[in-house]
Formats: C-alpha cells, structure tokens, sequence
C-alpha cells in the first residue's frame, strides 16, 4: 500500500492518456483517371472533436454545391470521399494521406485547422494533388503551387478592421485575443492598419491562455480599468461564447463596443450567445444577409437544407465546390484527360468567381481578392451594415 | 490599499465563486480516489452531463432551475453507481487500468452527447430573476454568480457536515482504514462504496447544472473541468472535505486574482502553483485524517 499516492505520477499519466495519437498507413500510389465511373474528390474536414461543427459547415456547403449541379462538378459525375480531420495535425495528416495514397482523389477541399494545413502542405505539393482549402489559411503559408484558399488569409479581418475602428472608436482601444498563432496573426493585422490610421491602444495587448480559459473576469476587469473606448477582441469556438456572454454579464456590453474578426459571432457561437451578442461589431468576406445574385442561389437553399443561415465557413466551401467545377470544365475541354495536375493548372486560370461575398478571383499566392464588409449583430443574426474595401491583392 | 481593493475586489469575489464551483466538482473526485481509492476519469464527464440537464431544462424560471437540479443529482447518482459497478472488477488491478476504463468511458459518453446536443457550444442562461448586475462597491456584478456563491457554500458546508462530522461520515472514514473491522461489525462494505461515489458524481452533475451558466455545456468542457479538478485535488489533498475547499479556493483565486495580478504569467500560474504546493506540502495543503 506504500507509495500508492503520487499525485504527480497521475496527473502526468492522466495528461498522457489525453493525448491521443494517430497514425496513418496508406499504400502508394499516384491519382490517376480512368475516365469511366465518376471523378472521387476528398473532403478533408473534422467529422469529430472540437472543430466538428465547422467541418459539418464545411461539407454542407461543399455538398449543397454538387447537389445544385446534379451531382456533377465539371459536368462529370463526383464521388464526394469525406475524411475525418480530427483535432489534430497528426490526425489531419493521417487522414489526408489516406485520401491522396489509398482512395487517390483527384483534388480536395476543406481542412479547418492551420495546423493540419502546414501538416499537409507537402504532401500536396510533392502529390501534385490541387487542395482547394476552404477555411485554414495562415499567415506562413506562402509559395505554394498546388494549396489554394477560397477563404482568407488569417490577419485579414483585422486589417480590414483597423482603419474603420481607428476612426470611430473616439479614444484608446483594448486589444485581447486567445493566445495561439491565429490570435496573434489577427492582433498584428488589426495593428498594422489601426496604428497607421492614428488609433491608440489603451494597453499593451493581452494573449488568454489557450486553450483553457474560461473565466474572463480578470481580463474584463482590466479593460474596465484602462478606460479604453472599444475593444478589439479574436476568440472563435467555444471561447467566443464564453467572452461574449461574460462581456454581457460584467456589464461590459452597451457600455464599450466590441469589435472583431467575424468568427465571433459566425455560426453555431452565434446561437450559444444568444442576446449577449446583439450590438458586437465583425469585419468578415461574407454576410447570409448579402443581396446578390449567387447569394440568392445559396443562402436560401442552404437555409432551407439545413434550417440556418449560412456561414462563411459553408459559403467558402460552396466556392471551393464552385472553383473545382470550372477547373474540372476547363481541363475536360482541352481533350487531355482530367488529371489532378491538369485541374491545377486550371485553376490557376479560373480568373472571376462569381460568389455569395461578391465577385473575387485569386491572387498570385492563392487566395482571394475580395470584399470585407462590417457586420453588426442584430436580433440574434449578423447584418451587413457596410463595406470596408477590398483585401488580398 | 483601498485602491489595490478596489481595482481587484471583483476579482477576489469572483475567484470565491470560481473557487466553489471547483470544489463542488473536485469533492466527488477527491473523496472517490482518495478515500475509495477509485481514479474516476470520467468525472468531468458527470459535470458535463449536468450542464447538458439545465442546458434541456432551463426556462427562464426559477422552477426550471429547480427542477434541472433534481434531475441533474438523480442523473450524477445513477452514473455514480454505474461508474462503481463498472470499476469494481478493475479495484485490485490498479490506477492505471481504471484510468484506462474510465477514460474511455468519457470518450463514448461525450461522443453520444454531441451526436445527442450538437457541437456547438450551448446557450444556458440564469432564471430571468436571476439575470442582471449589482454593483459592488462601484463596480458591476453578475447577480447569479452571488446567488452561486451563496448556494455552493451552502453545499460545501452540508458536504462537510455530512463526510467530517456525521456518524455516516464516520463509517465512511472507518471504511477506509479497515474494511475488514467494519465488515466484521456487519455492515455492506458494496454498499458505503456506491454511497460515496453516488454522492461524489451527483455532486458533479449538481455543479454542471449549477455551473452551466459560468461554464455551459460544449464538447471539451469535460477534459477542462477533469484537469481544474485534478490540479484542485492534487494541490488540497487527497480524500478530505477541508483539502478539497482549500485546494478549490486557492486555484479559484489563481485563475482570477492571479490572473489580474501577473497577466503574463497567466499561462504558467495554474501549473505554478500545483508544483509549489507540492514541493512544500507533497500530501497538499490538507492531508487525509485517514491517510495522513
């Protein structure tokens, strides 16, 4: 019975049996096209874990996409192979080298997590595989051939921000945001336009442990304390919710406006704020409530599918469905046969995508020139209420 | 002082309330490993539960809450007895192979519950009575966290009452350090195990209802409530009332005034303060009366 306490012992053998790890065998191969039975297409998205209901937004779109075109992209038959992404980089990359080496898809699209799309970039680059990524996109993947992104890159919706906070905040600005690689590639967008145009911070920005953090008094505390006029905050998932509604709670919320990346309130957080979001202010490439054409063609249908209103996260997966049909045409049309290398190259050529943002196409380091719009949360639903420029080019 | 106090009162009411709801949690799992000596890893699991109760039962009424709590003790009980059930074969085979078993119960309860809730995180807020501020010598307070505070120290007392000054305390404590005396005297040894861990899990699910508003339901709440309440328990000390209050209140502080204090040593102040506590007092801040 000696020595049977040893609180440390257990908590470390308690850590370890928490983490997980996978790993992934898959035969050789190389994708090639038989040109019979229908062209298989990977969807590399979390069907599990925390990112689960991104991935489930990611293959709605994607899949409401195909189903628009009569199951085909390109005027060709898909098989839509979905492959779990998990939590991590290591269960990402498992899964992407399954459908690259075993299934030998002719593209892929999805992957939610920058981590997993560093894990997978050379597996595409040397594959030759086209992954037409719908939501990660850090700052540090540059100089890639066969990685494209139909969202945008991560400082994005802070630059796109900075100028318009700058100008109406009228004092100095609180800066807070989940201490990862994104929290601070988005802090340092937010800086780079916010500083120029003449805004003050009211304190040295702030990183939250992540993950972990769920009570944010302190940290409110000392916004209260600064005397800033608006905050700028970056937390996304589950953490959202929680700021958001304790923003609300300590009495924060109508007294000091709070702006951010428009994955605050995007989604499925949305509903988990509840009231607590009303009045929060999101730069973000995308609004269900856009008037335009494709949007007419998506947001209704994808509400009516799935009983909510569409998210970037679905409509840039819609996109990523929409690139892939043009590419696939266009490879198709050539005579050659469609090989994942001749849909690359088209795709480089797919020029203006006509979209539910509005009309973007890409830049030379694959993602998106496009339109940023401010959005404010009204009755429990974002709205558009004005453009803030083009970003990407 | 008055203006460290003032700038910081808010972060030491708050890390009381933080604190209690830890120790409402981390009791149930110290006293199951420490006095029934059971690693129950499923134990932020039961507070997750909970919280998914007053996520489906919560109204907007006082009667709602009420009624989630007695739903949330009876579910807390019967996967209390269901947890004891299944690691009853596993008590001469160790930690680790409990470890085992009940993590991976935590892997299928947490899966059924987002197949079951989705995997977003969900909206739980206070009755509508309960909602609002006060303010607090200036500054602004949530109502329902005072009301938190007030009912959890309620529990901690009658969980104190019950397990360090009862009869039926005592023939928990004498359990623990003779079965073999007290099954001699003919009592039901099976039958103080499940009380015990019955207690502990309901514990757990009361706090998830009680707590879902400060901390609601979502997948990965699990993992973080397991691992606050190991730390709590390592840093208070196995198997007591008292360590688990005193190891709760301390990180309930750390996580809040801690925080407000040394904003960049945040990352570090939860494991900081475990690894000092242990370096000091290896048995935590109050050792078992039984075990000590």
């Amino acid at each position: 019975m000696a020595g049977r306490f040893r609180p440390v012992g257990l908590v470390a053998a308690s850590t370890a049996l928490l983490l997980t790890t996978a790993c992934g065998g898959a035969s050789l191969g190389t994708g090639e096209d038989d040109q019979s039975g229908p062209l298989k297409i990977g969807l590399l998205v979390p069907q599990s874990g925390t990112y689960k209901s991104l991935g489930d937004d990611m293959k709605q779109g994607f899949e409401l996409y195909v189903a628009q075109h009569g199951g085909k992209l390109g005027g060709r038959e898909v098989e839509i192979v979905v492959a779990d992404e998990g939590e991590t980089a290591d269960s990402g990359k498992a899964a992407a080298e399954k459908l690259v080496k075993q299934d030998r898809v002719l593209a892929v699209s999805g992957v939610v997590s920058s981590a997993t799309i560093n894990g997978v970039k050379d597996l595409f680059e040397t594959g030759k595989v086209p992954l037409v990524g719908s939501n990660a996109s850090p700052t540090t993947l540059t100089g890639t051939k066969y990685i494209w992104r139909t969202s945008y890159v991560n400082d994005e919706p802070g630059k796109a921000l900075g100028k318009h906070v700058a100008e109406r905040a009228g004092g100095p600005v609180f800066l807070i945001a989940a201490g990862y690689q994104a929290g601070k590639d988005e802090v340092e967008g937010f800086k780079s336009t916010f500083l120029p145009a003449g805004g003050k911070q009211a304190a040295e920005e702030v990183y939250t442990p992540f993950p972990g953090t769920k009570n944010f008094q302190p940290y409110l505390a000392q916004i209260e304390k600064s005397g800033a006029k608006a905050v700028f905050c970056f937390y996304a998932g589950g953490a959202a919710v929680d700021f958001v509604k304790q923003y609300r709670d300590f009495g924060l919320a109508g007294k000091i406006p709070l702006y951010a990346p428009g994955f605050l309130t995007e989604g499925g957080v949305l509903k988990g704020q509840g009231d607590a979001a009303n009045g929060i202010l999101t730069a973000l490439n995308y609004s269900a409530d856009l008037d335009n054409s494709a949007n007419k063609q998506f947001a209704p249908a994808y509400t009516a599918a799935h009983g909510t209103a569409p998210t970037t996260y679905a409509m840039a997966s819609w996109d990523a469905a929409q690139v892939l049909d043009k590419a696939i045409k266009a490879a198709g049309s050539t005579g050659s046969t469609v090989s994942s290398a001749s849909v690359n190259a088209a795709i480089a050529q797919v020029g203006d995508i006509d979209s539910p943002r509005g009309t973007w196409r890409f830049n030379s380091g694959g993602t998106p020139v496009q339109p940023w719009y401010l959005r404010e949360v009204k009755q429990g639903a974002n709205t558009v209420s004005s453009e803030l420029g083009r970003l990407g080019g | 002082m008055s203006g460290w106090l003032d700038g910081n009162f808010v972060s030491v009411i708050d890390g009381v309330a933080f604190g209690l709801l830890l120790f409402t949690i981390a009791v149930g799992l110290s006293l199951v490993f420490g006095m029934m000596d059971v690693l129950n890893l499923a134990h932020g699991t039961l507070y997750l539960a909970g919280a998914y109760v007053a996520y489906a039962l919560s109204d907007g009424t006082l009667t709602g809450l009420l009624l989630a709590l007695l739903a949330g003790a009876l579910v807390g009980t019967m996967g209390g007895a269901a947890l004891t059930f299944l690691t009853q074969p596993l008590a001469r085979r160790g930690h680790l192979d409990q470890a085992v078993l009940t993590l991976g119960i935590t892997f299928i309860v947490a899966d059924l519950l987002s197949a079951a809730f989705g995997a977003d995180v969900l909206p739980t807020d206070p009755p509508e009575v309960l909602r609002g501020t006060v303010g607090l010598l200036g500054h602004a307070y949530p109502v329902y966290r005072l009301v938190f505070i007030a009912v959890a120290a309620g529990l901690a007392l009658l969980v104190y009452l019950v397990f360090e000054r009862s009869s039926l305390g005592a023939l928990v404590r004498a359990t623990v350090a003779d079965r073999d005396m007290v099954r001699a005297l003919g009592v039901d040894i099976r039958k103080v195990l499940y009380g015990v861990f019955a207690s502990g899990a309901a514990l757990a699910a009361v706090g998830g209802v009680l707590g879902a508003p400060i901390l609601g339901p979502g997948p990965g709440v699990d993992e973080t409530v397991l691992v606050l309440s190991l730390v709590v328990v390592v840093v208070g000390g196995l198997g007591s009332v008292r360590g688990a209050l005193a190891g709760a209140l301390l990180i309930g502080q750390v996580q809040t005034l801690g925080v407000a204090l040394l904003p960049e040593y945040a990352p570090f102040l939860l494991f900081g303060t475990m690894l000092l506590v242990l370096v000091v007092r290896p048995h935590g801040l109050v050792a078992s009366a039984v075990r000590a």
